[in-house]
């Protein structure tokens, strides 16, 4: 048994105020008088009285019982009492809330969300606030928001919580962890109370300065839902693959829709059962840009509606347009026998922009390209990191699953280039320029990657002409691999639905102002930059979204497509690198503010003393 | 109804005319020797028949009943009741106790009715108010008949109220002027914190069956009362300080009962009869109806 404590003690010398009470109510009490025939009845009954009722002073001085009580509950509600849960108070409490996709999932049919349960929770543990206690609300999904800061203004935290919706996007711990940890260092913060549902990833990537409190909610109910929607290059057209999965106790009948500029062109059922998932296959046959929609609609109940539908658009199909200087004899070699392409310059010129860009010096010249192959080259921007010097080199390591360089032995290559590094350079510098090292020497790395603002650089720090590497069989499945990779960065061999989340980039005009607006009444604008690049525009719900600018309108579709977040799995304990924390299996218990019962006791004393005053008894002259 | 009109303000015209038609049925028979209209016993002289003796020398020869003698041969002498006058007092309580209410004035009402029947009935009546302690009573010297029926009214229609006088001793301030035997008809509230027996004694050694009316109003047969109260004693101006009034109102009715069981067997135990009556009730359900009843009147 845990006993009340008090927050307020100092609030008990007001309990000093019995004794001007007292002493103001004998001084102060007066009897209505009342002129009887004769004493001489009462006087036989008062003395009777006070022989069989030894309580008779205590009754006598009801009306000051009354204002003792009063006064008693009203100190005792100024002082805070509480009733101790028994668990360690912390002053300032980060609430995590996950907001992800799953946590819209209904518990059955007609129920409640995921996030109303938790909803319910913290609104609980806001109501249970004591003095000095300070909450701080932050929303995780995709990325990590802040609702409030550290206050124990209940009506703003309680204001800021109803104002929390879904977002149709897959959980991402991470960004909450740091944002709790980033608060750490202006607030002393002990522990971090994480409600979710347990629809999470198990691995962790952080590092937990403190203490976490995973309240794990009930899982949802059966759900089945999309995870999956991409389409490759046939020879007519696009094959569609749509993945569709359902959670561990799923096992229902459901019919799909395949709807192309939304005309739907097939609809079947399939069966669902447990978490083996459904392919479904698709052909069509498209000589213009089309989008394509898929839709399920399951035979019962449904926990989680917006992984019912996913959008894809598929560009017109046409060759690869890819441009390589005359005199990168090499290059064009192995891009001639490459199918389905057009290289550029050639007899009819060459266009403004190209999906693909071999170069041998600064790319700003020749046309623009989404993907950029640079080879002899050190760009200006890590120039003061590494300079090449004659001499051989060999690789030593690469990364083998980078897209650039799948199947491409560079084991034995000599390179006649030889990076050397500038006095206390590391790789962590290239890294901080935006760089990756996908191959490397013994004296500094020979191949980079660099990606951003909706293009990719690949730079060869040497000339593959000044190396054995043009003589390699693997050199025509490099080139291979680029134009590959600018094939997939140009969506024309596959197109993958856009998950929820954020937008990709899109070129759009440079230095605009662009406006989004999408399901749930959602909008938002970003400006493109200087290269035309439109980036950060945010997408949290599934559906269509239309981006307005100067230019014609235009729509993407967004999809949810998570296998976790459909799943509704449910994990047991997250796994941090040196630590694991498991669900807690007590529900959230907090320390039970208890002035508002004596606030309205002390209301009750006050009406019934009001009563007890008022009532003028019968016969006693107005 | 015209006030003039009305003999009495006490009275309406015909209450009083059935008053006079009512007489008082004493338990015992308290007589005094004066002739009277109460038949007393045997040798009286009225013509009420008793019995039949012998003859003795020196009987009246008219009381000879010729008719036995003729059928016996033996001369039987016929006796005839006697009949003895019997005194009414009637004692009103006019303490400041009796205010409250109706009482003193239903108190008044029924002290003219008692004189009313006394007189109608050739007795002699005399009334008394007690109002001071320490002061002599207001009197009114025996008188007898229908002539006396206005003195009587007035008499009573004049006692002011107001005042300490207890009952007990107005009853020996009374008795130290009274004279004769009969009945003495006690109107009072009897709250009084002295003791009744001494009184009554005198009563009854004074030849006096006791008629003892308790008049009390609706505040002392049931009061309605709650909260912290200071009492005042309507005679003596002594206070009570009482709390949670509502709480002790059962104590009070045992109270109250006692005294009623108390005043009712002192009257009993000395031939006498106690009834106690609501001062809010009209006064010809109490003269026609309960003291009919009980057998106070006829």
């Amino acid at each position: 048994m845990n006993f009340p404590g008090f927050s307020a003690l100092i609030h008990a010398w007001w309990f000093l105020l019995l004794i001007p009470l007292i002493i103001f109510y004998f001084l102060k009490l007066r009897r209505p008088r009342m002129e009887i025939p004769s004493l001489a009845l009462w006087r036989q009954v008062v003395n009777d009285q006070r022989v069989n009722s030894p309580f008779q002073k205590f009754k006598r001085n009801l009306l000051l019982l009354f204002q003792i009580l009063l006064l008693c509950c009203l100190v005792l509600a100024a002082m805070q009492p509480y009733l101790s849960s028994g668990t360690q108070q912390h002053q300032n409490l980060p609430v995590l809330i996950d907001t992800s996709a799953s946590m819209g999932a209904l518990d059955g049919p007609g129920g409640k969300s995921r996030l109303d349960e938790a909803k319910e929770k913290v609104s609980k543990l806001i109501d249970d606030l004591l003095p000095g206690q300070q909450l701080c609300l932050i929303s995780v999904n995709g990325g990590a928001r802040r609702l409030t800061d550290f206050t124990s203004n209940k009506r703003l935290l309680h204001e800021s919580l109803s104002q929390l919706k879904v977002s149709q996007v897959a959980s991402h711990l991470e960004d909450g962890f740091r944002l709790a940890q980033a608060l750490s260092r202006a607030f002393p913060i002990d522990s971090v109370m994480l409600l979710s549902d347990g629809n999470v990833p198990h691995e962790v990537e952080f590092e937990l300065p403190f203490k976490l409190n995973f309240q794990r909610l009930k899982a949802g109910g059966p759900n089945i839902g999309i995870t999956d929607l991409n389409a490759r290059r046939s020879r007519n057209g696009w094959d569609v693959f749509a993945r569709v999965e359902g959670s561990k106790d799923a096992k229902t009948l459901a019919e799909y829709e395949l709807l192309q500029n939304g005309q739907v062109i097939k609809s079947d059922s399939i069966s669902i059962e447990g978490t083996k998932a459904e392919r479904l296959v698709f052909k069509v046959a498209a000589e213009v840009a089309i989008s394509i929609e898929v839709r399920i609609k399951p035979d019962g109940f449904d926990s989680l509606q917006s992984d019912n539908v996913a959008y894809l658009d598929l560009p017109k199909p046409r060759p690869l347009a890819v441009y390589c200087p005359t005199d990168m004899e090499s290059f064009r070699k192995a891009l001639a026998i490459i199918p389905d392409i057009n290289l550029y310059p050639g007899d009819e010129g060459s266009p403004t922009a190209v999906d693909l860009k071999f170069a041998q010096g600064p790319l700003s010249s020749g046309p623009e390209a989404r993907v950029n192959f640079n080879v002899g080259y050190v760009p200006d921007d890590i120039a003061s990191l590494v300079e090449i010097e004659s001499g051989l080199a060999d690789i030593v390591d690469w990364q083998r699953t980078a897209p650039l360089l799948q199947h491409v032995q560079l084991l034995d290559v000599q390179i006649g280039d030889q990076p050397k590094l500038t006095k206390g350079v590391t790789e962590r510098d290239f890294e901080l320029a935006g760089y990756e090292i996908l191959a490397q020497s013994r004296t500094g790395p020979l191949i980079l990657e660099r990606s951003g603002g909706g293009r990719t650089d690949f730079q060869f720090l040497f000339h593959p002409d000044r190396s054995s590497l043009v003589y390699r069989v693997g050199f025509p499945i490099l080139v291979q691999n680029a134009a590959q990779v600018a094939l997939t960065r140009a969506a024309l061999s596959e197109a993958k639905a856009l998950p929820a989340g954020s937008l990709p980039p899109r070129k759009v005009q440079p230095e605009t102002e662009y406006r989004v607006s999408g399901p749930e009444g959602f909008t938002d604008s970003a400006k493109s930059d200087k290269d035309g690049f439109l980036m950060g525009l945010g997408a949290p719900y599934v559906g269509m979204y239309e981006v307005t600018g100067e230019s014609e309108p235009q729509r993407i579709g967004v999809s949810l497509l998570s296998s976790q977040e459909s799943s509704m799995s449910s994990v047991e304990k997250l796994n941090f690198p040196e630590v694991s924390v498991g669900a807690a299996t007590q529900t959230v218990k907090t320390d039970q503010p208890l002035w508002g019962w004596f606030a309205f006791a002390g209301l009750l004393f006050l009406i019934l003393e009001w009563w007890y005053f008022q009532k003028k008894p019968a016969g006693v002259p107005g | 109804m015209d006030n003039t009109s009305q003999f009495t303000s006490l009275l309406t015209n015909a209450t009083l005319s059935r008053v006079e038609r009512m007489r008082m049925l004493p338990m015992r028979r308290r007589t005094n020797r004066s002739r009277g209209e109460h038949l007393a016993g045997k040798g009286g002289t009225s013509t009420e028949f008793n019995d039949y003796r012998d003859y003795v020398a020196g009987d009246d020869m008219r009381y000879v009943d010729w008719n036995i003698f003729s059928r016996l041969n033996r001369p039987y002498v016929k006796q005839y009741r006697h009949e003895e006058e019997m005194h009414v007092v009637v004692l009103v309580d006019a303490s400041a106790s009796m205010q409250f209410g109706d009482k003193f004035q239903r108190a008044k009402q029924l002290a003219a009715c008692f004189a009313v029947m006394g007189l109608l009935n050739i007795e002699k009546v005399s009334v008394f108010a007690c109002q001071h302690a320490g002061q002599t009573p207001l009197i009114l010297s025996p008188c007898t008949g229908r002539i006396s029926m206005k003195r009587v009214f007035k008499f009573l229609e004049d006692i002011p109220p107001g005042g300490d006088f207890p009952i007990e001793q107005a009853v020996e301030s009374v008795l130290i002027q009274h004279r004769g035997r009969g009945i003495a008809v006690l109107l009072s509230d009897f709250l009084t914190f002295g003791a009744m027996e001494r009184p009554m004694n005198m009563l009854f050694s004074a030849g006096l069956e006791v008629f003892a009316v308790q008049l009390l109003s609706g505040i002392e047969l049931n009061p309605e009362l709650t909260g912290d109260l200071r009492f005042v004693d309507s005679e003596n101006g002594h206070t009570l300080d009482v709390s949670s009034v509502g709480d002790l109102l059962g104590f009070y009715h045992e109270h109250l009962n006692g005294l009623q069981d108390y005043l009712s067997t002192l009257c009993r135990q000395r031939s006498g009869r106690f009834i106690c009556l609501d001062s809010s009730q009209a006064i010809d359900d109490i003269l026609f109806d309960v003291l009919k009843r009980k057998g106070w009147v006829q």
